[in-house]
C-alpha cells in the first residue's frame, strides 16, 4: 500500500528544481574551470533538458493535491506548462545544435539560416503557449490575471527595446542582438506576476 | 465593490475551496472576490447568486 502511494506520489517538484539547478551549477562549474571543454558542456546540458519533464510532473501533482493548487482548475494550465516545457527543451536543443554547427564547421548559407531560425521558432512556441492559456483559461480571474502579466510584461520589452535602440543610435551602450526583446519579455513576465501578487494577491499561472 | 460572501459562506461553514468548487472556479478567485481585489463579471457574480440561493443585491452593495 505504501509502495504504491510513493509510486503515485514520488518526490516533491523542491527536490527536482533543486537537482536541476545543481546539476546546472555544476556544468557551469565544470565549463567555467576548464575541467570540461564547450561542446561537452552542450551535451551534458541535455541532463537538466530531461530533468525538467519529471520537475513538471511533480509540479503538476503538487496542484492537483493542493486543490486547486497555485491557481485555477488547473487543465489549462496543465497543458501549458507541458507546452512550455517542450518548447523549452526543443529550445535548448536546437541553440546547442545551432552553436555546435556555427563553432565546429562552416554550413552553408541555407543550412546556416534554418539553425538559426530553429530557436526563434522554439521561443514563438511560449509565445504562442502563453496565448493559448489565455484563451483557455476558463477561471476569469485567473485569466485577467495572465492577460495583465503579459501586458506587463509586453511593456516593459517594447520600452527596454525602444530606449535601448536610441542608446545605441546614440553610441551610448554597446549593440545588443534582436532577441534580447524576447528576454527583455520573459524578465517583464517575473514583474507581471510580482505585480498581480501585490495587487491582486495571487501571482497568477504564468 | 463590496460584498457579503465571507458572511454567507462562514453562514453555511463552508471553506473558500468548497465554495470555489461549487463555483467551478480557483480558491484564488474566491479570495480576491471575498477580499474586494476582484469585481466578479456579471455571469460569475449570477453564479455566486445561483450557488448561495440569494438575490445578486443581496450579496454585492454599492460602495
Amino acid at each position: 500500500m505504501t509502495g504504491t502511494k510513493e509510486r503515485t506520489t514520488g518526490r516533491t517538484a523542491r527536490f527536482w528544481a533543486g537537482l536541476l539547478l545543481g546539476t546546472l551549477g555544476a556544468i557551469a562549474g565544470l565549463a567555467l574551470s576548464g575541467a570540461i571543454d564547450a561542446d561537452t558542456a552542450l551535451v551534458l546540458m541535455l541532463v537538466p533538458v530531461i530533468q525538467t519533464i519529471p520537475l513538471m510532473r511533480a509540479a503538476g501533482r503538487r496542484r492537483d493535491g493542493v486543490a486547486g493548487g497555485l491557481c485555477g482548475k488547473g487543465e489549462a494550465q496543465k497543458r501549458y506548462t507541458k507546452r512550455v516545457a517542450l518548447f523549452t527543451a526543443l529550445y535548448l536543443l536546437s541553440f546547442g545544435l545551432l552553436t555546435f554547427a556555427t563553432t565546429e564547421s562552416d554550413p552553408a548559407f541555407a543550412l546556416r539560416s534554418v539553425l538559426a531560425v530553429l530557436p526563434g521558432l522554439a521561443v514563438i512556441g511560449i509565445f504562442w503557449a502563453v496565448g493559448r492559456l489565455i484563451v483557455e483559461e476558463q477561471d476569469e480571474f485567473i485569466r485577467m490575471l495572465v492577460v495583465r502579466q503579459s501586458l506587463i510584461a509586453t511593456g516593459i520589452a517594447l520600452s527596454a527595446a525602444t530606449v535601448w535602440g536610441f542608446l545605441e543610435t546614440a553610441d551610448v551602450v554597446p549593440h545588443l542582438d534582436a532577441y534580447w526583446v524576447a528576454v527583455a519579455w520573459f524578465l517583464g513576465l517575473f514583474v507581471g506576476a510580482l505585480s498581480n501578487r501585490i495587487e491582486y494577491g495571487s501571482w497568477g499561472a504564468v | 465593490m463590496k460584498n457579503r460572501l465571507k458572511v454567507l459562506r462562514a453562514e453555511r461553514d463552508w471553506s473558500q475551496q468548497a465554495l470555489a468548487d461549487r463555483l467551478e472556479v480557483s480558491r484564488q478567485s474566491v479570495n480576491a472576490i471575498e477580499t474586494g481585489r476582484y469585481d466578479p463579471s456579471l455571469p460569475l457574480a449570477f453564479r455566486i447568486a445561483d450557488v448561495f440561493e440569494t438575490p445578486i443585491e443581496a450579496i454585492f452593495l454599492r460602495d
